[in-house]
């Protein structure tokens, strides 16, 4: 048997191997198919050497049962997963509503593929009470949070929760004062916490949040933000940053110090100068817009608005309907690398 | 949520594949193909572990914690291509001893009733 015939047929293998992996859904193709592939190509060249020709049709006989049991547990695996969501048995991953306000709405959080837990935390309320409603709106809350051992989703889910229950109990007509008395509270919260597991803690081991809230009453827009998470508004294909970043390379960038270019590949575009939880006062920025019918709000963490371009997830949005947008900025996010966790609310005004 | 404390004994019984892939890393860190190498050699080429069913455990080890990933470097004995580590978290470890307890323990059982000796011939496949 000649060598070339060998590479023939090993080329031709592999090729009809990551054909096949086409079978397997999608999330699980793009994490592993890259590495079943290269298994493949081991396997390969191990039997060849070891058996000859003869132990490569052996092997593909071991691959193609391989396959299809496997097809068959991962679709079923895809299912459930669809099916739990559905039901919404995981209430932090997926939720759809439609309000008497014609506000329909999505959220959805997602590990992404390199971190190991989830840290960002999300909540929608939309008040049953009709009074409220009209008086309050409708809320949203996106936090990304961070600290080692779990306390970064511990400070995040403290603000969306404190963020609610503060916000739906203020007196005031200030809907964007109400909000900001709510992210303060936020802050004093998660600071107590952390001064009271360690009474001089060092800043980078204290617990903190970025937190964007969002409040939709009548035709108006309320967002109150502190960190890097952001609040835009889609219309007629453009997006309208409301939400103002606190990073280090945003203030940059806004003082001219450094051009746009610059800014997308900055090694500290991570680095945020305010966040919830680390000091004891904190300066929150509050933006009132008016909305009309037709308009889009997406909240989302720095998972998604690092990795997904404006011009994206303006074409997701406008194009899906929310539930199924939340869901592909999602993708398209762990497509693109899905380093951090990804979190998104999309609104749609009617 | 994930960080919850679970106990070992509630990820019992183990998939023969997810026992193989646990034994495989029990004596260090590995990338896929060398698990599956390391699986049908130690067990003489009886079990045969396909690409398909290797990751799907994997993906569910991951996400159960019974493994984390190390990083991604090229295997020197193998070509410049870089690999994805995997390798036992301290749960995965816990989880396996009490599988194996469990496995002994059945053993045991089989022992005491003495199916494996004696004359009499017991019915099977072949």
């Amino acid at each position: 048997m000649s060598a070339s015939s060998i590479k023939r047929d090993k080329g031709f293998s592999y090729r009809l191997y990551c054909l096949l992996l086409y079978g397997y859904p999608a999330q699980f193709r793009r994490m592993y198919a890259c590495e079943m592939a290269r298994t493949f190509c081991d396997s390969y060249r191990d039997t060849v050497r070891q058996h000859g020709r003869s132990g490569v049709l052996r092997l593909w006989s071991i691959v193609l049962y391989d396959l299809s049991v496997s097809l068959f547990i991962e679709h079923l695996s895809a299912f459930k997963a669809w099916l739990k969501q559905l039901l919404a048995i995981e209430e932090r991953h997926g939720k759809t509503y439609m309000s008497l306000t014609n506000i329909v709405f999505a959220q959805r959080t997602d590990t992404g593929l390199k971190r190991q837990s989830n840290e960002d935390s999300v909540i929608s309320i939309l008040p049953e009470d009709q009074q409220v409603m009209a008086s309050k709106g409708v809320l949203f809350v996106v936090a990304d949070g961070m600290g080692g051992h779990a306390r970064g989703e511990v400070a995040s889910q403290l603000a969306v929760n404190t963020i609610r229950d503060v916000y739906y109990q203020q007196e005031s007509d200030d809907l964007a004062t109400s909000l900001r008395l709510a992210m303060e509270q936020v802050n004093a919260r998660i600071y107590n916490k952390n001064m009271s597991e360690s009474p001089q803690p060092e800043p980078d081991k204290m617990m903190g949040t970025t937190c964007v809230a969002a409040v939709v009453q009548g035709d108006t827009l309320y967002v109150a933000n502190v960190g890097d998470s952001r609040a835009y508004i889609v219309r007629n294909g453009q997006a309208q940053q409301i939400s103002l970043d606190h990073s280090v390379v945003a203030k940059q960038l806004r003082e001219g110090l450094i051009t746009k270019e610059q800014a997308i590949n900055h090694p500290e575009r991570n680095k945020i100068y305010r966040c919830l939880g680390v000091h004891d006062v904190v300066e929150v920025d509050t933006f009132t817009e008016k909305v009309q019918a037709g308009d889009l709000l997406l909240l989302c963490t720095d998972g998604l608005s690092e990795l997904v371009a404006e011009e994206e997830f303006v074409g997701i949005v406008q194009q899906y309907e929310p539930q199924e947008s939340v869901q592909r900025l999602i993708e398209r996010a762990n497509e693109m690398g899905g380093r951090d966790n990804i979190t998104a609310v999309v609104a749609r005004v009617a | 949520m994930k960080n919850t404390p679970r106990k070992a004994e509630d990820m019992l019984p183990l998939t023969p594949a997810v026992l193989h892939i646990l034994l495989a890393l029990a004596d260090g860190e590995r990338h896929g193909y060398s698990i599956m190498r390391e699986v049908t050699q130690r067990t003489g080429g009886q079990v045969k572990m396909g690409p398909g069913t290797l990751y799907g455990s994997i993906k569910r080890m991951l996400a159960d914690g019974l493994i984390e990933e190390a990083d991604e470097r090229p295997d020197p004995a193998l070509d410049d291509e870089r690999r994805r580590y995997y390798r036992l978290t301290n749960f995965g470890l816990r989880v396996m001893r009490v599988e194996v307890q469990r496995l002994q323990q059945i053993v045991r059982l089989a022992q005491s009733k003495q199916v494996m000796g004696g004359s009499e011939a017991i019915g099977g496949l072949s």
